[in-house]
């Protein structure tokens, strides 16, 4: 067994095994820190993969900024005296059957299909390729990305804000 | 250079759109006077659009790189949804409303615009970078809208059930969409097909139909399809009722724009002449089923709701069941069955979210019991509402017969093994002309509790509903015309 | 058996990921949890479009797809989140059953 398969597999775990928690853990404050597991571990993969402008937007967006106002989320919700953050499942039986039925479907198309494989893209430096792919191929896109993040600071803004302006 | 210039001179009404936004931000920012030259910016740029629309010319390209399909359908689907945004600022007097009352309306505009920006480029999207980008920017301002009555906590709890719905479909849709990038190798839509080079390897159909299946979630969302819709009775209720009219038209429109160009161009192949179509993978089967689950559970619903805003939310559900019919027919028949289905959709369901809107200004509440002795408290609204609700219920001569005259049409010409699908459609059409009529008979018929007083209309409203009405019937006359700009609408990018 | 990664190896994993996510959405019934599971879903997305941008012959694009999932991914949480908490001001809860003014 090889490094990259020694790291794929301990991936592995660490993802699959935090999503599990992240999803059936009683306590909301377990569940946040089982997701920077998750993402942390997906940044791996990514990493094994040879994205590695993807990794660290995953390492600074994922477990920097979404996690951290999830965490917030989390805190500005409950009291601080209510210190076991329980947070109830609903019909977790009909659930596991529904998640089991969608994972073997997904998992035989994983397996069954002839998917586009080519050569593949060998792990190289894709920063400056990324970089030209934003403001070449996918300018609008990029464009268009920043009319959303200014669109949902005001949305943002205006949902918390107190104050009823006239 | 050249190449982003022709691309830019391609999206003129997206660009003036989204400065519009960005200087009705600045203007709301600056506040004071400046706010109030808000709306009449937001009209403006509208209309500056349209114009820009019109004026647009030169052969269906692929332009930005191939994000954007530049072509007839992608042209006239923005048109509808520019006149739709326009017809949504011109008919509700956002002024009069109680809902919106102490609320300041610039962030409402420049919300509703950046909607509308995002409408076009979900309608001409032609890759799959884009079909992602663009539904996700229609829904988060789509969010906030619903949430956008602060003291009311439905507005809120609406806004929270529709985005995790969302965020929950869209995450479906993005799992499909890398699926059907691993299958074809490209994000291209057209790519997708021509990947197939008119055969699917052995054994990636069913993966490809299932990546379909998971992308239809996406689509199905915006256009509120069984099962997707569950967001959309709370969201109708709990949003202000001009946003409520406003998503059921606007992103609609564009839903269906997108769920039209991946189903003819990604799953399907160009086999002959003009539209001539071949699947790749069983959609139509798929599609069908949801259609005919969609019509049927949004009429039946409907029957016994007493909310207006609830009621007109299931008959929304129940029409996205129609429109459908005219993609599952997969020609020209059902795509030009589309194009004037969500034509004269914008025009009968403003209307009576218009109505619906102006009742509420002035008596401040959505039941229907209210509704009672409306012919005699305000003859006006309530022959304006039996307009809306006849071209609803799609009898001639009101423009919404056309809608399923052309798209039962496009499916009776698929063959007899369709017979029956245009059989439930005709079933279902009967079954929501009851809820239609229930609420012609409460306005008319049911006795009134009491002597309410007349209703009082503002000016702009009666004017806004009197022209909506209006353009419920006018177009008949001159259906030639509508039936011309369909037809030659109906022309995809060449391969 | 073979050990080493291939395409249907990371496959499997966001197959897994992505039936974690849904499981999440559908139990449980703090919004905020709910939102984690979405998380796992988009997570599970992007591994796919990375995986195949790696072994398949699409190039760069699943990546910049990737990127752009990210970034929606971000400003959709933060619309959530100041959701929720509107919801917890006008509710003292975070749950979503709480919230019942609404019919069905």
């Amino acid at each position: 067994m090889t490094a990259s398969a020694v790291v794929f597999w301990v991936l592995t775990l660490i993802v699959l095994a935090s999503a599990a928690v992240v999803v059936l853990s009683r306590s909301l404050i377990n569940s946040a820190f089982a997701l920077l597991a998750t993402f942390s571990g997906v940044a791996g993969f990514y990493v094994l993969l040879g994205a590695d402008f993807l990794a660290a937007v995953q390492f600074l967006v994922y477990v920097g900024g979404i996690l951290i106002l999830l965490v917030f989320g989390v805190m500005l919700t409950h009291r601080i005296q209510d210190l076991d953050l329980r947070a109830e499942a609903r019909q977790l039986v009909p659930g596991l059957f529904v998640a089991a039925g969608v994972f073997i479907l997904l998992a035989a198309v994983a397996t069954r299909t002839p998917w586009a494989i080519g050569a593949g893209r060998l792990p190289s430096a894709t920063t400056a390729e990324i970089g030209r792919a934003f403001l070449g191929k996918y300018l609008l896109p990029f464009e268009a990305a920043s009319i959303l993040l200014l669109v949902a600071l005001i949305g943002a803004a205006l949902i918390v804000r107190k104050r009823e302006d006239a | 250079m050249d190449a982003l210039l022709e691309s830019l001179a391609r999206t003129v009404p997206e660009a003036i759109v989204c400065l519009g936004l960005l200087l009705v931000v600045v203007l709301d920012s600056a506040g004071g006077a400046a706010r109030r030259a808000i709306g009449p910016i937001s009209v403006l740029s509208l209309l500056l659009a349209l114009v820009a629309l019109s004026r647009e010319t030169g052969a269906p390209v692929a332009s930005w790189s191939g994000m954007i399909a530049s072509d007839p359908l992608s042209a006239l689907l923005r048109a509808l949804i520019l006149l739709g945004t326009l017809l949504v600022l011109l008919s509700f007097d956002l002024g009069r409303s109680r809902e919106l009352k102490g609320l300041g309306l610039g962030e409402f505009h420049a919300l509703l615009l950046a909607v509308a920006f995002a409408c076009l480029l979900l309608a001409s999207a032609n890759d799959l970078v884009m079909v992602y980008l663009a539904l996700e920017m229609v829904s988060i301002p789509s969010y906030v809208l619903v949430a956008y009555l602060k003291r009311d906590p439905r507005s809120n709890e609406a806004a929270l059930k529709y985005l995790l719905f969302g965020a929950a479909s869209s995450g479906t849709m993005l799992y499909g969409l890398s699926l059907v990038y691993g299958i074809a190798g490209t994000t291209s839509i057209a790519g997708v097909s021509a990947a197939m080079a008119g055969s699917l390897p052995a054994g990636s159909s069913f993966g490809l139909w299932l990546a379909a299946l998971l992308v239809f979630a996406g689509f199905g969302f915006k256009v509120a399809a069984v099962p997707f819709h569950f967001w959309c009775p709370d969201a109708y209720e709990g949003a202000p009722t001009p946003v409520a009219a406003f998503l059921s038209v606007v992103p609609k429109t564009a839903g269906f724009a997108v769920m039209m160009r991946f189903c003819f161009e990604a799953l399907s192949l160009q086999r002959g002449g003009a539209l001539a179509l071949v699947e790749i993978v069983d959609w139509p089967q798929l599609l069908m089923w949801i259609s005919v689950a969609t019509m049927t559970l949004g009429n039946v619903a409907a029957l016994t709701q007493t909310n207006m805003k609830r009621l007109l939310a299931y008959s929304s559900i129940a029409h996205a069941g129609y429109v459908m019919m005219g993609v599952v027919a997969m020609s020209e028949d059902g795509g030009r069955g589309v194009l004037v289905y969500l034509f004269t959709y914008v025009l009968m369901n403003l209307g009576a979210f218009g109505v619906v809107a102006a009742i509420h200004a002035s008596e401040g509440s959505f039941d229907l019991r209210d509704y009672a002795g409306l012919h005699r408290r305000s003859p006006l609204l309530a022959l304006a509402m039996a307009t809306f609700l006849l071209s609803l219920m799609g009898l001639p001569p009101f423009v919404g017969f056309f809608g399923k005259l052309y798209v039962f049409g496009a499916i009776i010409a698929r063959g007899p093994e369709f017979y029956w699908y245009a059989g439930v459609g005709a079933v279902n059409a009967a079954v929501a002309a009851f809820y239609y009529f229930r609420v012609m008979r409460a306005m008319v018929i049911d006795p009134e509790t009491g002597t309410a007083p007349a209703l009082s209309l503002g000016g702009r409203e009666a004017l806004a509903l009197c022209a909506l009405a209006a353009l419920n019937v006018l177009p008949t006359l001159a259906w030639g015309r509508v039936d011309e700009w369909t037809r030659a609408a109906m022309v995809l990018l060449p391969r | 058996m073979n050990l080493e990664p291939t395409l249907a190896h990371y496959l499997l994993v966001s197959a897994a990921l992505f039936a974690l996510g849904l499981l999440g959405l559908i139990t449980r019934r703090n919004a905020v949890q709910a939102l984690m599971g979405v998380e796992l879903m988009l997570n599970s997305a992007n591994l796919n479009l990375v995986a195949f941008s790696r072994f398949g012959t699409g190039g760069i694009d699943g990546q910049v797809f990737g990127t752009f999932v990210i970034v929606v991914a971000a400003a959709e949480v933060a619309v959530a989140l100041a959701l929720v908490l509107a919801l917890y001001r006008m509710r003292r809860t975070p749950n979503l059953d709480a919230a019942t003014t609404l019919r069905g």
